[in-house]
């Protein structure tokens, strides 16, 4: 063989000897333990760390609000799809409180070609005129509290039990004094609802309390339809402290449910013209106090002052409690 | 030959010759100790797991697990909370183009014979959620006579033959023993043919990194026994993910109890996202 | 750095991660570049193992394009490359599924065997210039002698049969590198217009015309630059392989189109409309009928009338830069137009090429006319001719 043959053979070879000798330093450790690729990156990618903390990682903390929302019909709306990924909270301080909801709820509720029948939707242009769903709506329990109790009491059987009750609501269901409710002509399922909360202690009171527990379930059906089929007519609206004028400008906060002038269509919610001032300045103060609980009611009154609840209570003391035409409908 | 040397040329080639026969001493070193050294190297990383303890993490055994993903596409409304959750989750880019999961819209129009397809990417979508990084469906046809619409969900389908992981060149993307799909952004030189190659559009490439990237089943989460991002925030249960080896896991009972299909079952690449409520238009 | 990303437009329906071309011009050039490889590589096969002798003239130039482009060849990958630093992973763990691991063991040995190929050659006249040339350019070509000064007859009987025998083994390695490159389009199953069987043969026929035709451009140019005449016969050869291979070409490419369009399989609605619309202008005419039909005619034209001199010349020349026209439109056809076609089948997207930036049309341009000056100074340091008045000091 001529010798540039050799020599140029022998360079091959030594290339050919030093690429195989070299590669198998080359290939990365953890290659070709399971198959044709890294190891070590199966073990990279399970440390990741979850970004999404679900549920129960709030669980801890907002304790009252996951109960809530749990044993609501939004308990498959976790927490992170309106709140935002919880990873680093609360170290890094606070997640968003959601501010424009009718954006966020319609991403869901929006009726829309395509959306499963069962899925709850809503003709936004038609549901409630531009106003924020949270206003109607406890986004952590959205369905509306008691709208649907049906009350079938007997209204006979409820006059007899009243008798108890005359004492302070007024045999006619209307309060002698100021600091306690009207009952005639109030909302039926809006009675059931109270009365049961505080048989059950959801809601407290010194005076209430035990007579509602001694109450059965039919005593309650039977007392809410007397007193809804009451006249409050009677009513007197008594002598308020607050300017009703100021208090109507706030009251357009209170229209989706409470009506224009205090007389809601909704059964779940009460009526409040022609309330007594004083009760509404006590039962406004104790929602914002948080001594009486309606996530709803909470929201709104925490930004009352005293002097708005004072005009607030005079505005709606000083309203006809008999014209339902006036209030707007709104389902 | 050798007369034809001149005699520079001859020293040269002695000086050439003792370099030569050097160099080849040392290689027969080196191929020496390849074959003393090298080989149980080589040995190892080829052989079986030093230890006998659980991979890829202490409390996660991937022989334990195969993993699969139900779409129940009757149930979605989409209101795109998984491509939200997803994007969060992944880091996934923040803009309409790229995605691990999206969410495809199906409708007919009463009179119309073709189709009518969007996802969030569409610019009326787009338009509607105001920006690149928000995602929502625009009610486009809300005034319209729809026959028939539904919404469809899409992932990467973690096929049992993928055809990304056959035609990556270096190894980068692999299929592991619990059934998931993944890409190694380490050793990934970003050359797209995985890209090319998935017939169902899941892949990506990360300008940003200079890789290919997809969904991984959330791989980090579901070895922590969570569930993947997309699959917690759905509000309505149309995805569904569970271990087919546990018979009473969500996805066993989802196949059981349905007539699941899955994807261009044509291309055999044999998906493991099995779909329920789809339509003949999807693909 | 802000990444740009460019979004492409598009009608239909797409799969949203479509909307980004991830295939750009680049990957269009690359396979253009092979192709020439290959091309070239057949012409100076044509003369080393069929003994064309007519092809002498360009037999050696052949060997040096060919070695210029495809030391070019990886350079648009390696541009394209998310971690062109990560490129030696596909030889370190190379993946023997994917037709693209080959690559890097395809494209070295090929290199490699170019390399030798040429140093057979070109021995002689390495021996020659390191024993009368001094200096750097003395210890140049001492290197490459490897020490070794034989030159006698009985030796390069020997190379001869080495230039032989790598030759024969080229031809395969060299259609087998581009035909891999059209298998790897040919094999995705997920665009219908890349899944093709005969998309490795298609390649491999484009390639073949193509390396020719820039042999013959290559060769007319040298000649008018070095100002000798122009070797008629050996225009001719080179015109009758175009004109034999074109046939090919054309066949194959067209009965490939039939069987997409009379398979008609799912989504050819949308690759009709593409066709039809989009692609008239860019396949049909200027693939087809500017680039492969007029070719076709004029060469058979100039051979049945037995055309001569410098109409000849011209005319194959000119046929010739058609020709090179058209496969790049071909490569471009396949790549971009494979991915504006989306794999829903149900959309059609639109690439836009920028002009800038290092996936844009200048860079491509770069790319294809770098080889040229790599191949210039190739011939400075080898001269290729094989006129008299380049032998004399053989």
């Amino acid at each position: 063989m001529p010798k540039h043959i050799f020599r140029l053979v022998s360079l091959i070879a030594g290339f050919l000897a030093v690429t195989i000798i070299a590669i198998p330093f080359l290939v990365p450790d953890s290659f070709y333990r399971f198959g044709h690729y890294r190891a070590n990156s199966v073990i990279e990618i399970a440390a990741q760390e979850p970004v999404l903390q679900t549920a129960n990682y709030c669980k801890d903390c907002h304790t009252e609000r996951h109960a809530q929302w749990s044993a609501s019909n939004h308990k498959s709306v976790t927490c992170e799809i309106c709140h935002g990924t919880a990873l680093g909270h609360p170290q890094k301080g606070k997640l968003p409180i959601p501010k424009d909801a009718a954006r966020l709820c319609t991403l869901c509720h929006e009726a829309m070609p395509g959306r499963p029948r069962t899925q709850p939707q809503i003709q936004v242009a038609q549901h409630s005129s531009g106003q924020q769903c949270n206003v109607c709506h406890n986004p952590h329990s959205p369905k509306i509290a008691a709208a649907l109790v049906k009350v079938a009491g007997n209204a006979a059987a409820g006059k007899r039990k009243a008798a108890d009750c005359a004492a302070c609501h007024g045999e006619a269901g209307i309060s002698p004094n100021d600091t306690w409710p009207n009952l005639a002509g109030q909302h039926a399922a809006y009675l059931v609802r109270i009365l049961a909360a505080y048989k059950s202690g959801d809601q407290k009171d010194v005076a209430m309390t035990p007579l509602a527990q001694a109450l059965g379930d039919a005593d309650i059906q039977n007392l809410a339809t007397f007193y809804a089929g009451l006249n409050c007519k009677g009513a007197a609206g008594g002598k308020a402290a607050g300017d009703a004028a100021a208090g109507k400008v706030l009251a357009k906060n209170c229209v989706a449910c409470h009506g224009e002038t205090g007389i809601g269509s909704n059964p779940a919610w009460p009526n409040i013209a022609g309330q007594q001032p004083g009760y509404l300045v006590n039962v406004l103060k104790a929602f914002k106090a948080g001594l009486r609980k309606d996530p709803m009611m909470a929201g709104v009154s925490r930004g009352l002052s005293d002097t708005d609840i004072a005009n607030l209570a005079a505005y709606y003391a000083a309203q006809n409690c008999q014209s339902p035409k006036q209030g707007k409908a709104k389902p | 030959m050798k007369k034809e040397d001149s005699k520079p040329t001859l020293e040269a080639r002695r000086a050439f010759l003792a370099k030569l026969g050097g160099a080849a001493s040392c290689a027969g070193v080196v191929v020496g100790a390849a074959t003393l050294g090298v080989v149980p190297a080589i040995a190892a990383k080829t052989g079986a797991p030093p230890d006998a303890g659980s991979f890829p993490t202490k409390d996660y055994d991937w022989t334990k697990h195969q993993w699969g993903f139900g779409v129940d596409a009757t149930k979605c409304i989409g209101c795109l909370r998984c491509v939200e959750a997803c994007k969060n989750e992944n880091e996934v880019p923040r803009n309409a183009h790229q995605f691990r999961t999206w969410v495809e819209r199906y409708v007919h129009l009463e009179g119309e014979e073709a189709v009518r397809i969007d996802s969030q990417q569409d610019p009326v979508n787009i338009q509607a959620s105001g920006s690149e990084k928000e995602f929502r469906f625009a009610n486009r046809y809300k005034d319209a006579k729809v026959d028939k619409a539904f919404f469809v969900p899409k992932l990467c389908n973690h096929c049992a033959h993928p055809a990304c992981v056959q035609v990556c060149p270096v190894g980068a993307t692999y299929k592991t023993e619990d059934g998931v799909v993944l890409i190694d952004h380490d050793y990934c030189i970003g050359c797209r043919y995985c890209v090319q190659a998935c017939p169902y559009g899941a892949r990506y490439f990360n300008e940003e990194k200079g890789v290919s990237d997809k969904c991984t089943w959330c791989y980090h989460r579901i070895t922590k026994g969570l569930q993947p991002a997309c699959v917690e925030v759905c509000p309505v249960g149309a995805r569904i993910f569970g271990d087919q080896k546990d018979k009473q896991s969500p996805i066993s009972l989802f196949i059981r109890n349905n007539r699941v299909q899955v994807l261009r079952p044509e291309s055999g690449n044999a998906p493991n996202v099995f779909y329920v409520g789809i339509d003949k238009e999807v693909n | 750095m802000e990444p740009i990303i460019h979004f492409a437009p598009y009608t239909g329906w797409v799969y949203p991660n479509e909307t980004v071309f991830e295939w750009s011009v680049l990957i269009a050039v690359y396979p253009y570049l092979t192709g020439l490889v290959a091309g070239a590589f057949t012409v100076s096969s044509l003369y080393q193992v069929f003994g064309f002798e007519r092809l002498k003239p360009v037999a050696h130039l052949a060997l040096l394009t060919s070695l210029s482009f495809m030391i070019f060849v990886p350079t648009p990958l390696l541009l394209h490359l998310g971690h062109p630093e990560r490129a030696f992973n596909s030889t370190i763990t190379p993946h023997l599924t994917s037709a693209m691991a080959m690559f890097g063991f395809f494209a070295s040995f090929y290199v490699a065997l170019l390399i030798l190929e040429g140093w057979f050659a070109y021995r002689p006249f390495i021996v020659s210039q390191a024993q009368t040339k001094t200096g750097l350019l003395g210890k140049f070509y001492g290197l490459l002698t490897l020490g070794s000064h034989d030159v006698s007859e009985p030796v390069m009987r020997f190379d001869r049969k080495w230039i032989f025998a790598l030759a024969v083994i080229g031809i395969p390695a060299a259609h087998g590198l581009h035909g891999y490159v059209g298998f790897m389009y040919g094999s995705l199953k997920s665009r219908e217009w890349w899944s093709s069987d005969l998309m490795p043969v298609i390649f491999l026929f484009s390639a073949i015309i193509s390396g020719v035709a820039l042999l013959v451009v290559l060769y007319v140019a040298s000649c008018k630059l070095r100002k000798i005449p122009v070797d008629a016969a050996c225009v001719k050869g080179l015109a009758y392989t175009i004109w034999a291979f074109i046939m090919i070409a054309i066949v194959l490419e067209a009965l490939a189109f039939a069987n997409l369009v009379y398979k008609g399989r799912e989504g050819i609605d949308m690759i009709m409309e593409y066709v039809t619309g989009p692609l008239l202008i860019p396949y049909f005419l200027l693939q087809f009928a500017i680039g492969m039909i007029v070719p076709l005619l004029w060469l058979s034209y100039m051979i049945w009338r037995g055309t001569s001199g410098r109409a000849l010349v011209v005319g194959v020349t000119l046929c010739a830069c058609l020709v090179l026209f058209s496969v790049f439109m071909m490569r471009w056809n396949v790549v971009i137009g494979g991915q504006e076609i989306s794999k829903t089948g149900k959309g059609l997207l639109a690439y836009h090429m920028p002009f800038f930036g290092k996936e844009g049309a200048l860079m491509a341009i770069l790319l294809t006319i770098a080889p040229l000056g790599l191949l210039y100074v190739l011939t400075r340091l080898f001269p290729p001719w094989a006129d008299a008045a380049a032998h004399a000091h053989v």
